[in-house]
């Protein structure tokens, strides 16, 4: 266990330093956008490269960097000139109900109709699901956000989280159930999208488990057949599932691009897409910063996970 | 990202303007209306796909914190749907005979929305801060100030501007700073002023202008209320909202779907069918934008492709470019073939005499023969003893709106002549930087466009030797160009100021660092429950004008 996080740490380091060269290596900069208003002049461009710190040397740069995040200040942003931090969080509160919503039902969906798959294959109900899970995995989730903001225009909001022209607050239920409404689209889109991925996961799985002779044995004692799959055999087949679930639920805080996006749901997603254009360092570094420590969090607990569903696995 | 987004351009005179025009002129505030079947109230819910990254003038570079700025701030002038300067803040001005002092005389007993007066002194200050931390905290917004040498207020309703020599734009520079309460932000002019860029000026601001911005909502929402104080005719409706939208097919169809009460440009071509079909405004009017194709002009460039500076290529690569094709296609038919850097829609500014360049592939290919460049195998022309094969850098924004299409018909039409181009698409930063590698060594070709502004001198500046690195996209240097361009400058009278302004663009159309392929028309949509929105300079939600929020009324 000690060792596990030992590299988790490691792990952790090294994206941090990956994360500082790579933004850096792409083309363009950000004084190049920053710099573009009229009458610009050299004198502008300079200016902005003393106070974001780009005129120093790399290295120095790598080094104030990892002594600010030692201190835990992520930065100022290039853009707006507001940390980083404040920024980041307000990103992500946004972010985690919308993506957590999509991501959980298309679990719960995805589980559901891999086992029924598996249990029922080769029937009807089977090659129907099969077949919906891989068009909906296989759908471009641009593609899919516009068809479903096209057909239920008018009847629900097309951008946003909540209604925006409100000079006074809303009472508190009624602005929960403003951003609901809202958040459904984005979260429909994220849970087609994603779903598809579990189902596909989760029938192999249990198609192996149901092969099993223990699964046999049940059947010829006469368990009843729901007994033997949701009590035996998915809890078996779970693993991989686990594995799929930890890596979906570390990309719930990096957000979900395209769909906040298409949507303007004003979550981290969306901030890390406007940084990279703009090519705002502090913001690219402490997004990505979150969105790896999220991963190998949840991935860290995953294998925790695995430690009490299979007590064959030892650390 | 369009090339210049900080601040939109401006247009030729459009429909709603007979009526505008009547408030704007006469030295007056500028709002108009004041008729008495007006109806009055009501909230505008505006949907636009730019942003506001700050609301502190001296960080923000978001064409939107620039429109918020007009609305919330004074400024001294402003444009009129007609393109005429008039008054705001300032109701009347006087310049110097020798050009260097103009003298402001500003409106009396003004107060901010926190009722502290508002007065010449406030934009003595704003000026003078400017001018003073201009190679730093206040760089952005140093090219309202160019020349100024100080700003003055002897008394509450007089402000005195020196500048160092005669500037025959002042009214255009100062009409894009906004004004800012000193007693707000004085206390951050200290020291280096590094402080000027850390305050964060958040909603509600003190304002001086038509409305107050009471919430903003990042990436969310910005909401504008009536200011009782505002010192000019006050607007119709009780305020306005304006959503950020990250797709345009997002904020048409909220639009469709009565989410919205109109959408900012651009409007994209393919969606005026349907929202006329719906029974939405959809005004399509000459835009200030052009659309243009660079070639490499730098002298010093690569010689695997400096055959790009011959002038018989650049007149043959002219030729082949069929711009009607473009604008019919492309554009489905919401512009104009493009002929000089300075749009007719920006007025008298343009050169009349100069035409779009006509179509023939014929004349192309007689100017390459003439060149010498002898077509090789594969229908390929060879020059200098390498195949005519180019790469045209392209910004995606620009290729996802309908620069691949354009792209498509051109780069046809060239393999006729036996030149072949390649697409390079790269986000508007990396082309840019792309461009200007080595200094302008590598690049062949670009495809991008403009948002000039109304008065020439800042797309004339573009072209100069001191523009390098900094707007320069083409490698174009030239003494004479530069030194017309300080002519212009100066040149105090309107009639010898727009000689050397159409000597300075025949100079461009001839050496062709740039060949304006066609100039998009600016494509607003609105709710017809709402008067139309006053269009001033290519949209009617801009940084030149109050006049569009301040006369708008339910219909």
């Amino acid at each position: 266990m000690i060792k596990r996080g030992f590299f988790a740490l490691v792990t952790i380091f090294v994206a941090i330093t990956i994360n500082f060269f790579l933004f850096r290596v792409l083309p363009g900069n950000a004084v190049t956008d920053l710099s573009r208003v009229p009458h610009a002049s050299p004198a502008l461009r300079h200016a902005l490269l003393t106070e974001f710190g780009l005129d120093k040397p790399k290295w120095e740069q790598y080094l104030i960097y990892l002594n600010n995040l030692a201190h835990g200040n992520m930065g100022i942003s290039f853009a707006n000139q507001q940390p980083v931090s404040h920024l980041l969080l307000a990103d992500l509160k946004n972010t985690i109900p919308m993506v957590t919503l999509g991501t959980v039902t298309a679990i719960v969906l995805g589980v559901f109709t891999g086992v029924l798959s598996a249990w029922r294959r080769g029937s009807a109900p089977d090659h129907a699901s099969t077949n919906l899970a891989i068009s909906a995995y296989a759908f471009p989730t641009q593609w899919l956000g516009l068809m479903l903001l096209i057909l239920f225009a008018g009847t629900l909001p097309a951008g946003g989280m909540s209604d925006p022209f409100l000079f006074t607050a809303e009472p508190f239920w009624q602005h929960l159930a403003d951003v609901g409404k809202h958040m459904i689209l984005p979260a429909v889109t994220l849970m087609l999208t994603t779903y598809g991925s579990f189902t596909l996961v989760t029938r192999s799985s249990m198609l192996e488990t149901l092969g099993e002779d223990y699964v046999l044995t049940a059947r010829a004692k006469g368990l009843p057949a729901r007994r033997i799959v949701w009590r035996h055999a998915v809890r078996n087949a779970l693993l991989p599932v686990v594995t799929l679930i930890a890596l979906e639920l570390g990309f719930i805080v990096g957000g979900a691009v395209l769909v906040e996006v298409i949507f303007s749901w004003p979550g981290i997603g969306l901030a890390m897409y406007s940084a990279i254009g703009q090519r705002d360092y502090p913001m690219l570094q402490g997004g990505f910063l979150i969105l790896t420590v999220s991963v190998i969090l949840l991935n860290f607990l995953a294998d925790l996970l695995y430690f009490r569903l299979d007590p064959r696995i030892t650390a | 990202m369009s090339r210049l987004r900080t601040h939109r351009p401006a247009a030729l005179l459009v429909a709603a303007a007979t009526a505008l025009a009547l408030a704007a002129c006469g030295g007056g505030s500028g709002s108009g209306g004041g008729s008495s079947t007006v109806q009055e109230g009501g909230v505008f819910r505006l949907g636009t796909s730019s942003t506001i990254d700050s609301l502190n003038p001296f960080i923000a570079f978001q064409s939107d914190a620039y429109t918020t700025f007009e609305y919330i701030y004074p400024t001294l002038v402003q444009y009129t749907p007609s393109l005429k300067i008039v008054a705001n803040f300032a109701r009347s001005w006087k310049t110097s005979p020798d050009g260097r002092t103009w003298t402001f005389t500003t409106a009396p007993n003004a107060k901010w929305s926190d009722g502290k007066p508002l007065t010449a002194a406030d934009a003595a200050w704003t000026f003078s801060t400017i001018v003073k931390f201009a190679d730093g905290a206040t760089a952005n917004s140093a090219g309202y100030v160019a020349h100024l040498k100080s700003a003055t207020a002897p008394n509450a309703t007089t402000l005195v501007l020196t500048y160092a020599q005669p500037v025959a734009n002042v009214l255009s520079q100062v009409q894009q700073a906004p004004i800012l309460p000193e007693h707000i932000w004085a206390q951050y002019a200290t020291g280096n002023g590094k402080a000027l860029k850390t305050f964060q000026n958040n909603a509600p601001i003190v304002s001086g202008g038509p409305f107050i911005l009471t919430k903003y909502t990042p990436k969310q929402v910005a909401l504008f209320k009536k200011n009782p104080t505002f010192y000019g005719q006050k607007p119709h409706i009780d305020g306005f909202g304006l959503q950020f939208f990250q797709t345009t097919d997002a904020e048409v169809t909220a639009l469709k779907s009565g989410q919205l009460d109109g959408v900012e440009v651009p409007v994209p071509p393919t969606s005026v069918a349907t929202l006329k079909a719906a029974h939405f405004q959809v005004r399509s009017s000459p835009g200030v934008a052009f659309d243009d194709f660079i070639i490499n002009s730098s002298p010093d460039q690569q010689a695997s492709h400096k055959e790009l500076l011959n002038p018989l290529l650049r007149q043959a690569f002219d030729h082949a470019i069929d711009r009607q094709a473009v604008v019919s296609t492309s554009l489905l038919g919401h512009g104009q073939p493009g002929s000089t850097i300075i749009p007719p829609a920006t007025g008298s500014w343009s050169d009349p005499s100069i035409k779009p360049t006509t179509f023939s592939l014929d004349s192309a290919n007689q100017l390459l023969d003439q060149a010498g460049y002898k077509m090789g195998p594969n229908n390929l022309r060879t020059a200098n003893g390498h195949p005519m094969s180019y790469t045209v850098i392209m910004p995606s924004d620009r290729a996802s709106e309908y620069g691949n299409r354009s792209f498509q018909i051109i780069q046809a039409d060239f393999k006729k002549i036996g030149v072949q181009l390649n697409l390079k698409v790269l986000d508007p930063s990396a082309a840019y930087d792309a461009l200007t590698a080595n200094n302008y060594r590598n690049f062949e070709i670009s495809m991008w466009d403009w948002y000039p502004l109304t008065d020439p001198d800042f797309m004339l500046s573009v072209l100069t030797c001191n523009s390098f690195d900094v707007w320069n996209d083409t490698g174009y240097c030239s003494k004479a160009y530069d030194k017309l361009y300080s002519d212009q400058s100066a040149a105090m009278q309107p009639s010898q100021r727009q000689q050397v302004v159409y000597q300075m663009q025949q100079m461009i159309a001839s050496a062709k660092p740039y060949l304006v392929i066609d100039y998009p028309d600016s494509i607003e949509a609105q709710s017809s429950h709402w008067s139309p929105l006053a269009e001033v300079g290519g949209g009617s939600f801009n940084s030149m004008s109050i006049i569009p929020m301040d006369t708008v009324h339910k219909a």
